[in-house]
């Protein structure tokens, strides 16, 4: 398994919880859209998505239904809990302070 | 939350295939949806980005398995794994298994026995309420070898007057013999607890029935009551509900059953029925109520509030020296008296303590015992796992996992040898409580509950993580080296050969502790079997008859009661097999009834020396030739001694010696002496001295001889009545007639511990077997462990050193310098363990004097003889391996390296 430190983990948390705020999608639609929102700059590997994905539903942020996709299949539906929109916006202030304090960082002349 | 996330993992871990394929479904939706996608942007056939997307994806396992971990289920799932895993391997090593297994069902079952018994007579708190705080006050006289004088009315009246530290105190008082005649008509001797209206509330006893006794049940004008013990009323009325209110007869009176109380160590003696003062007018009368050296009662006392014993103990020591200064006539001052206060949990299992902690001790060093060897058993196993462990690790396992592994296989080996230890444990409860109750009046508290379980399974848990954390895992060696062929070697590591090395001297040195102690009590059982009783005959039966009823009463009827005795021995004197039939006070080897002052006419006492004292004795004409007591001097008791004739009396040796020195005692004269004699039936009058008979151990096999005074049974008041039967052949064949005659003269007679002399013999050292058998089976479990322990380890030495050997012998080495090396080398781990186990021993041994007799502690022939034992079965224990070693063949040896 990849070494993922817990910055970058917490990182791709956030991206999830991210796309979900936009609506309930299935698990290779999240990676599509973090690929297109971040114009092809992130590839989210499925092999670090889907644990993240049973992380979050394990922590109860989002919660998984059995449905059917746009493309008519039947396909695991994710969708954002109260928890999860909780989190998303504290994860979302702790993101912005700690690219403050790196912009700082970077900045000092 | 957190119950839907635990649902989860629930569902994860029971619906693990349900899963499996939601997570497949989950996946090949992924893969199809790649595959469509890029089919789309990059017009790919189906087959190609069908392809590419399952590349992207990865090995579909690999991402499998960290799902595991992301729901939290992996760990349980592993151990699982590891414990099916463990039980496969040591399947494959069955050997190994039940080698561990065995040693440490010896050593937890021991463990566990020994928590048993303190756990329920030392460590639980009494059943008492509050019984922490209820004390035993002890009045002593030490110079005067008085170990438990008890307490008089007037000085229970001072101490309760006079202690701001004791909120209470109450009387118990089982001087006086009762009788009961049930509903047969067939009188029974019972254990009469005479008790004051306070004593219940004061003990924190409740009843299991009816009520107890209060202060109005106090005095002589209060009804006759009493309270039945709890083992009493289900032995004697099957628990029957409807005791109460009942009467029964006892000594003469009529007394209601008013209640039962509960179950609770009976001390300071065992106790059938508890009754009120007016039950025993020999309690209510003037003497006893006003003299203050008329002492009967034993005090139990609840402290007050915020006191301690301490503070208590203070308190009582100041009012008892106002009272010794106060009352001189009460105290002898060369006697040296003293009260002792001590808390009553303690005071209960004084004697079974320091038994019982030496005999825990003892089981923890098997204990130690037995997980070192396991210890050594898993060092050499691990060896041998060392390659396998790395491998393992090499492929991936991390080196917590392995351990892990391991943890699993010991806890499975230590549960399962818990398992059995508790089974045993279980099985030898009985003989356990009966041991005990030689010791505690708590023994009937023993029992397996779930804290002696507890503590077993926490034991085994210990053991097995203990075990786990010897071997080592991977690390230092490089995998490549322990592959290759030339690496191929099974030794242990300098570190872990000492450490190996240790653990046998530890071992022997134990095990020397152990046998040193079970030797010293073996050699004190010898001694105490050989001692000279006094009594030098064969075929003796003993029995004792009591009188009944009210005993100030049935003194006076001292003509009835001679001729009544003298009927009885004549009538069993008649009888086929018979030789002599004689009758006394007190059976020999038993305590005698009563014990009174005495003074020399003429001697002078030295100051500071304590004033004679004296059991006294009754004996007929027959006694001494049918008890084969040697008479050394002037005559036995004549048939002339009778009331009216000259009063006479014959002495023991050592008594005659203590009183009159080289003088010969035979012609002088004697009196008792003392306040008591005033409220007995016997007068201080002067007494001749007309015969010395030999010494009798009447107080035990491991005490002195009784300094003792015989009167003739015919001249005295008789107090109690003891048959001595001589038989031409084996008594026990006669017991049954000699009982009949008995009741064919008195019908009512009560007839009690009717045994041969070697019977009472036998029942006065048998605490001592037990004792001696207790610490022998200890030992004997740790040597027989040591020993297989001192083999193994040469053994696995010599095995792994095979190459060595082989390139040794054929340099020039025979057989015989091979095998004096290893024998040098077990000799070294046996000499370090032997020096270590003597000292250890010196030390331990002083804390077994209290149970030793005629023994010191450090007794050479007992160290002497172990260490020999010791060295010569170690050296046996090595010969095996070291003659293996000695057969290696260097060819042989050489090839398979």
């Amino acid at each position: 398994m990849t070494q993922q430190t817990d910055l970058l983990q917490g990182t791709l948390d956030l991206l999830v919880l991210k796309t979900l705020t936009l609506g309930p999608l299935h698990g290779w639609g999240i990676s599509k859209r973090i690929r297109q929102l971040s114009q092809d700059a992130l590839d989210v590997g499925q092999g670090s998505l889907y644990p993240a994905l049973y992380r979050l539903e394990d922590a109860g942020c989002i919660e998984a239904t059995w449905g059917i996709s746009a493309e008519g299949k039947r396909a695991k539906i994710y969708e954002l809990t109260a928890l999860g929109k909780k989190q998303f916006a504290k994860s979302q202030n702790q993101w912005q302070s700690f690219l403050t304090a790196v912009e700082h960082v970077l900045s000092a002349t | 939350m957190w119950y839907r996330r635990l649902a989860r993992r629930v569902r994860a871990l029971l619906h693990r295939a349900d899963v499996e394929r939601e997570l497949a479904e989950e996946f090949r939706f992924h893969i199809e949806q790649e595959a469509a996608e890029l089919a789309r942007l990059h017009g790919l056939s189906p087959d190609e980005a069908r392809r590419r997307a399952l590349v992207a994806f990865g090995g579909v396992e690999k991402w499998r398995e960290s799902h595991h971990d992301a729901r939290g289920t992996r760990w349980l799932e592993e151990s699982w794994h590891d414990v099916s895993f463990a039980v496969r391997s040591l399947r494959r090593n069955r050997g190994f298994a039940s080698a561990v297994v065995l040693t440490l069902a010896l050593g937890i079952g021991v463990n566990t026995a020994m928590f048993t018994l303190l756990h329920g007579t030392l460590l639980r708190p009494l059943p008492n309420h509050d019984g922490e705080r209820l004390v035993y006050l002890r009045q002593s006289a030490p110079a005067a070898k008085h170990d438990n004088v008890l307490f008089s009315v007037p000085e229970i009246a001072d101490y309760r007057a006079g202690a701001k530290t004791l909120s209470a105190i109450a009387e118990y008082s089982g001087a006086v013999p009762f009788t009961l005649v049930g509903s047969d008509g067939q009188p029974v001797r019972l254990r009469v607890g005479i008790v004051s209206g306070n004593y219940f509330s004061v003990m924190g006893l409740e009843p299991v029935l009816g009520r107890l006794t209060s202060a109005r049940d106090d005095g002589a004008a209060a009804a006759p009551v009493a309270v039945l013990s709890y083992d009493y009323w289900m032995e004697r009325f099957g628990g029957d509900p409807k005791v109460i209110g009942r009467t029964v007869r006892l000594n003469d009176m009529v007394v209601t059953i008013v209640g039962v109380v509960q179950r609770a160590p009976l001390y300071p003696r065992p106790t059938d029925i508890y009754a009120n003062t007016v039950t025993s007018p020999h309690h209510l009368s003037a003497t006893m109520v006003t003299d203050r050296s008329h002492r009967m009662s034993e005090l139990f006392a609840h402290l007050a509030p915020n006191t301690t014993v301490e503070q208590a103990r203070a308190e009582i020591s100041r009012i008892s020296s106002n009272l010794f200064r106060d009352h001189p006539e009460a105290y002898e001052k060369a006697a040296h008296y003293e009260i002792g206060v001590s808390q009553l949990r303690q005071a209960v299992n004084e004697r079974a303590a320091r038994m019982f902690w030496l005999l825990m001790g003892a089981a923890a060093f098997v204990l130690l015992i037995a997980c070192a060897n396991v210890a050594n058993l898993t060092l050499m196993r691990g060896v041998g796992r060392e390659r396998e462990m790395l491998v393992r690790a090499a492929l991936g396992a991390g080196t917590a996992r392995l351990r892990r592994l391991l943890v699993m296989e010991n806890l499975t080996l230590a549960l399962i040898g818990g398992a059995i230890g508790v089974l045993v444990a279980f099985a030898g409860l009985k003989l356990l409580v009966a041991f005990a109750a030689q010791f505690s009046p708590r023994a009937y508290e023993v029992r397996v509950d779930a804290v002696v379980l507890g503590v077993g399974l926490a034991t085994s848990i210990a053991a097995a993580f203990a075990l786990s954390f010897i071997p080592r895992i991977g690390g230092d060696r490089a995998l490549a080296t322990s592959l290759a062929p030339v690496g191929r070697r099974s030794t242990l590591g300098r570190g872990r050969q000492r450490f190996q090395r240790s653990l046998v001297v530890a071992q022997i040195a134990v095990c020397m502790v152990l046998l040193t102690g079970a030797g010293l009590l073996v050699r004190t059982l010898a001694k105490l079997q050989s001692v000279d009783t006094g009594v030098h005959a064969e075929h003796v039966l003993t029995i004792d008859l009591p009188l009944q009823g009210d005993l100030l009463r049935e003194v006076m009827k001292q003509p009835e009661n001679l001729a009544k005795y003298e009927r009885i021995r004549d009538r069993v004197a008649a009888l086929p097999g018979v030789e002599t039939a004689s009758i006394g006070s007190t059976a020999p080897l038993r305590n005698s009834m009563a014990d009174f002052d005495l003074k020399a006419e003429g001697r002078i006492l030295p100051p500071n020396r304590p004033t004679p004292h004296a059991a006294m004795r009754t004996a007929d004409t027959g006694y001494f030739a049918a008890a084969g007591i040697p008479l050394l001097a002037g005559r036995g008791f004549q048939s002339t001694d009778r009331r009216g004739s000259g009063l006479v009396v014959v002495l023991n040796q050592s008594f005659a010696r203590q009183l009159f020195g080289d003088l010969n005692p035979v012609g002088q004269r004697i009196a008792w002496t003392g306040q008591v004699l005033k409220y007995t039936p016997f007068t201080g009058d002067w007494r001749t001295v007309v015969g010395i008979v030999g010494d009798t151990r009447d107080r035990g096999l491991d005490n002195d001889p009784t300094p003792t005074v015989y009167l003739p049974f015919a001249q005295e008041m008789i107090l109690n009545g003891a048959l001595v039967v001589r038989t031409s052949a084996d008594p026990a064949e006669l017991q049954a007639m000699i009982v009949r005659s008995i009741h064919d003269v008195a019908p009512r007679q009560l007839i009690e511990k009717v045994r041969t002399i070697d019977q009472i013999r036998d029942e006065n050292v048998a605490p001592r077997r037990l004792n001696a058998l207790f610490i022998t089976s200890f030992g004997t479990l740790a040597f027989v462990i040591a020993m297989v322990g001192i083999a193994g380890v040469l053994a696995f030495s010599v095995s792994s050193r095979t190459a060595e050997i082989g390139i040794r012998m054929s340099l020039g080495a025979d057989a015989r310098r091979v095998r004096s090396m290893v024998l040098g080398e077990g000799g070294v781990l046996l000499a370090f363990g032997l020096t270590l186990g003597f000292a250890a021993a010196l030390f331990a041994a002083r804390l077994l004097r209290s149970l030793l007799f005629g023994v010191t502690p450090h007794d050479p022939v007992t160290l002497g003889g172990v260490a020999l034992v010791l060295a010569a079965v170690g050296v046996a224990a090595c010969w095996l391996p070291a003659a293996r070693a000695a057969r290696v063949d260097p060819a042989v040896a050489l090839r398979a390296e």
